[in-house]
């Protein structure tokens, strides 16, 4: 058997040592160690970036959109006030009171044996209207009280189905001084104020409630 | 393996050089980033809904555009159906008119108050005083039936018939209108 000799064992050994420096080791390990840090960073750049353009993006159409929203809010405003005012303008007109009706149906109650010396009305309220007329006159006949009791009775039942609430009450009533010629006779007079009083109309709707601002 | 103390002085320089690197990187490099990521994202969040808002508005605007002329026909016909100028100049003059044409004469207009509109914005409402001085019941209501009827923005308030004394067919008729103009 040959005997071999390692003539270079001191080299060899201070080439595994330096093989082994610990040092060396270190910056190796710190070196994976920040290359694996560096490739984190940039994916999270790149996501950042990815961020920041969507970012971009959304400002880009909010900036693009913001001013048309805010133009068309002024707008929609506008028009809601103009169709407040036409609702209103309906309404008012819808709601009016109408005297015609109430004179032909006064006109067609009184008796001839009735002469009105004085009507006078008047109306107040928006959308409820609260009528208060006020008949004035003379009636004649064999009991011209009785004849006037008739009037008021007639007036509030032709009134009645057309309005809500009516009353007919009289002021006065008293008899009259003087005579008068009612188909060939002379009749007594009475003179009587008749106050009448009704309700038209219907409350208004309640204005819708606002809509909450997101 | 055994360690020298000059191998050991390294180690510890490296372990130090770690230590100061994991710092370097946590604080000074990814946690800005992260914060930055952090605020853009919440920022993104934010205008999402004000976008989607917006879009809204848009289309609620568009939708009202859509019916504004039907929902105003009213409004229009009321400012075509009121004269220009000063009611004073031509409201006396229509009623009159009005009236002759219901062969009614010798009638007086004259302004009573006037007074601001508060829901209705640009429109005023103003009272007159209109006198009829002689007029019979039937004639009367003939009239006030047709003013009722062909000007809408017109509505009696009060109204007066008095008997006349001397003539047993005619009355004198005193009437409080409401009428609604343009400021």
């Amino acid at each position: 058997m040959a005997l071999r000799i390692n003539l270079y064992h001191e080299v060899l050994k201070a080439r595994q040592l330096k093989r082994r420096d610990p040092l060396k080791l270190s910056i190796y390990g710190l070196s994976a160690i920040g290359a694996l840090f560096a490739i984190y960073y940039g994916v999270e750049l790149g996501r950042m970036h990815a961020i920041g353009s969507e970012l971009a993006r959304a400002q880009a159409e909010f900036a693009q959109i913001d001013p048309k929203a805010k133009a068309a809010k002024l707008r929609e405003d506008e028009m809601n006030i103009e169709i407040r005012k036409s609702e209103i303008v309906t309404r008012r007109m819808e709601d009016r009171f109408y005297w015609a009706p109430m004179l032909e149906q006064i006109a067609q109650t009184v008796p001839r044996e009735v002469q009105i010396t004085r009507l006078t009305g008047d109306v107040s309220g928006d959308t409820v209207h609260k009528c208060t007329v006020v008949v004035d006159g003379l009636s004649a006949g064999s009991d011209p009280r009785k004849v006037a009791e008739e009037l008021r009775t007639a007036l509030a039942e032709k009134l009645g189905p057309k309005y809500k609430g009516v009353t007919s009450n009289f002021k006065s009533l008293e008899d009259g001084t003087e005579l008068v010629l009612l188909d060939g006779k002379q009749m007594a007079t009475a003179s009587f104020a008749i106050n009448l009083q009704f309700i038209t109309g219907e409350e208004a709707a309640p204005a819708p409630v606002p809509r909450k601002k997101r | 393996m055994k360690l020298g103390k000059e191998e050991i002085q390294k180690l510890v320089l490296g372990g130090l050089l770690l230590i100061g690197l994991v710092y370097v990187y946590f604080n000074l490099l990814l946690a800005p980033l992260k914060k930055q990521q952090a605020a853009g994202r919440q920022s993104t969040a934010e205008l999402g809904p004000q976008i989607v808002n917006a879009k809204g508005q848009l289309k609620r605007t568009a939708e009202l555009e859509r019916t504004f002329s039907e929902r105003t026909t009213v409004l229009r016909q009321v400012d075509a159906m009121i004269p220009e100028g000063s009611p004073v100049a031509w409201f006396p003059t229509k009623v009159g008119d009005f009236l002759k044409r219901q062969g009614i004469e010798k009638v007086t207009t004259k302004i009573n108050t006037e007074a601001a509109e508060k829901d209705m914005p640009g429109f005023r409402r103003l009272s007159w005083g209109i006198d009829l001085a002689k007029v019979s019941y039937s004639q009367f209501g003939n009239a006030v039936c047709a003013l009722e009827n062909e000007d809408p923005l017109l509505e009696i308030r009060t109204l007066q018939i008095d008997a006349s004394r001397d003539d047993a067919e005619t009355q004198r008729v005193t009437l409080t209108v409401n009428n609604l103009v343009k400021q």
